[in-house]
């Protein structure tokens, strides 16, 4: 599912004296079965975009277009709900949204609003809790007995039950461990590949941009001051700091190499690729870097 | 719940917002009850021209007070109604059943409506232009007498402070819950009323959760830094009872004795 959004303009509490205007103007595309991830400061706006992708904010003005589904200013509620259904949310701290007495049950709770029988949203249930590597020992314990990590696989489960073909993900490793988001990263990889979701990740941490989008959207102060890829964006670093952002450790690391005088092409973004480039230049040189 | 405008304080400096709010609290409450000391058009007008000088002293704009009565909108106009078709006495414009219209109704449900918008627009400029803490802390001093008698003041102020504190946070989760769930398939207050009932469950059981949880780490948090009651605490914001303080307080004297002159 592709989407398209065009000049979306959205004012907080619009029409009161504390009304604020979070986003201004903003237009860009998603294509189907793409990585975006869509960085900027704290307070740019990030988190109000994604809400409008499925629905839980309507534009003030501009339209917003998610397959065939146009949404506007006026588009009504009970007309979201389409919207809702493929588009999957995992909020900031989604263990927030637990519930229900077991863990089996939260799972199968988003199925069962969208028309599953019972049965059908048990299975999906007990397949998504696999998926998340969550062991079968704890489907029948009440999420609050888990682990802060347990519960956060338990609530993104909870959001892949409704099989979604967009995934928007606000910040969802923030707070775990650094070994728990390395799995939880690989995980939301291995659904881009295997399940050709699209995924509209808004993240903090640059390294995972690097490693895993393939579409770069950065925002200040509610507009849209880039959209490109990866490489692109991080092939300047002055500019980033010029906007509170920083560069991927990979990148960071070989932008100090280059003011040593290691000649990259191009900064490379992932290990393997610094590893490719400084082998390359080992073999034009004849080893003559090691010396 | 965004558009609550009761209880948001308006950041300022103004001659209002620098007054001791013990000052500011003694006089709203003070306000409420004279307002009921009016009841002719002098003493009502007396009171609004009031009510405006504290106003444009705040330096806010008189749009934050007309919102403010918006969420009571409904309470006024019942109690208006009220008035125009119950009142007996004067002469009767209208009659059916029990409903009579006179003009003595009339009068009363316009003096009814200008007592509302008084008493809001006065409240509402306290807590518009005093911090919530401020307003516990006022409380606290003012209400120190009754310890004498074993009211635990203290401890009533601390829960005061810390359930205003929360207010905000309580409103931020509860619209992020909703959302969650509403990402999730919910439909908050749509379909039959069961299925609104129900709907409230996926809300209302996150929020308790956290709710316990805020309470359980803020609770070690205080008695990890020492809280041990109320009793002898020091304050950090000192209140200091100043001069437009006092010029306030014989304001308010002398408009005391001007509305028992002009009432009627
Ligand atoms: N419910 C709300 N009411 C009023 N203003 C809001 C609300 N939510 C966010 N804002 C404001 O809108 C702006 C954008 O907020 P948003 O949450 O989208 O930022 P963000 O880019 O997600 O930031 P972060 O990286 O900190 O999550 C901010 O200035 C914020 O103060
Ligand atoms: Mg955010």
């Amino acid at each position: 599912m592709s989407i398209h959004i065009e000049k979306l303009n959205y004012v907080y509490q619009s029409g009161t004296p504390f009304s604020h205007r979070a986003l201004t103007d903003v237009s860009l595309d998603i294509a189907d079965n793409t990585y975006t991830a869509i960085i900027g400061h704290t307070g740019s706006g990030k988190s109000t975009l994604l809400q409008h992708l499925n629905g839980l904010l309507k534009p003030t003005s501009g339209s917003l277009t998610v397959e065939n589904n146009k949404i506007t200013a006026e588009t009504k509620n009970k007309e979201l709900n389409d919207l809702r259904r493929h588009v999957g949310f995992v909020f900031q701290f989604p263990e927030a949204q637990l519930f229900e007495e077991t863990v089996l049950k939260d799972i199968a709770f988003a199925p069962k609003n969208f028309g599953k029988s019972d049965e059908e949203a048990e299975q999906i249930a007990v397949k998504m809790a696999k998926l998340v590597g969550l062991p079968d020992s704890v489907l029948q314990k009440s999420p609050f007995e888990l682990s802060g990590g347990q519960m956060r696989r338990v609530a993104i489960a909870g959001v892949l039950a409704m099989e979604p073909q967009i995934l928007v993900l606000d910040e969802p490793t923030a707070g775990l461990d650094p070994k728990g988001r390395l799995e939880m990263m690989e995980m939301f990889d291995r659904l881009h590949k295997e399940q050709h979701l699209t995924i509209i990740l808004v993240t903090h941490q640059m390294n995972d941009v690097a490693n895993y989008a393939d579409h770069v959207i950065v925002m200040e102060k509610g507009r849209v001051i880039a959209d490109s890829q990866p490489a692109e964006i991080f092939s300047d670093p002055e500019w980033l700091k010029a906007h509170h952002l920083g560069l991927p450790q990979t990148t960071a690391f070989a932008a100090k190499l280059q003011q040593q005088g290691v000649p990259f092409k191009t900064l490379p973004l992932t290990e393997a690729q610094l590893a490719a480039q400084l082998a390359d230049m080992m073999n034009e040189q004849g080893g003559g870097l090691r010396g | 719940m965004d558009k609550m405008l009761l209880g948001r304080y308006i950041n300022g400096d103004s001659l209002i917002h620098r007054m001791d709010p013990r000052a500011k609290l003694f006089l709203s409450f003070y306000f409420i009850v004279i307002v009921f000391l009016c009841n002719n058009w002098q003493t009502y007008v007396l009171m609004a021209a009031l009510v405006l000088l504290f106003i444009k002293l705040s330096d806010i704009s008189l749009g934050f007070f007309i919102k403010g009565v918006r969420p009571l909108i409904w309470l006024i106009l019942f109690t208006v109604l009220l008035q125009i078709f119950f009142s007996s006495g004067g002469n009767v414009y209208w009659q059916w059943g029990p409903f009579t219209v006179t003009d003595r109704g009339l009068l009363n449900a316009v003096f009814v409506f200008c007592r509302f918008v008084l008493i809001i627009f006065m409240s509402t400029l306290l807590t518009l232009t005093t911090t919530p803490i401020e307003i516990s802390d006022g409380l606290e001093s003012l209400l120190k007498p009754l310890t004498k008698i074993k009211v635990p003041v203290y401890e009533i102020a601390l829960m005061l402070s810390i359930a205003l504190r929360f207010v905000p946070t309580l409103m931020d989760e509860t619209t992020k819950i909703m959302n969650a769930q509403r990402a999730r398939g919910v439909n908050f207050g749509e379909g039959s009323l069961i299925k609104q009932i129900k709907s409230v469950i996926p809300l209302l059981i996150p929020l308790f959760v956290s709710s316990f949880n805020r309470a359980e780490d803020l609770a070690t948090a205080m008695e990890a830094r020492g809280y041990h009651g109320g009793e002898g605490r020091t304050k950090y914001r000192k209140q200091e009872w100043k001069q437009n303080d006092t010029i306030g307080v014989i304001l308010f004297i002398v408009l005391t004795a001007a509305l028992i002159f002009l009432r009627s």
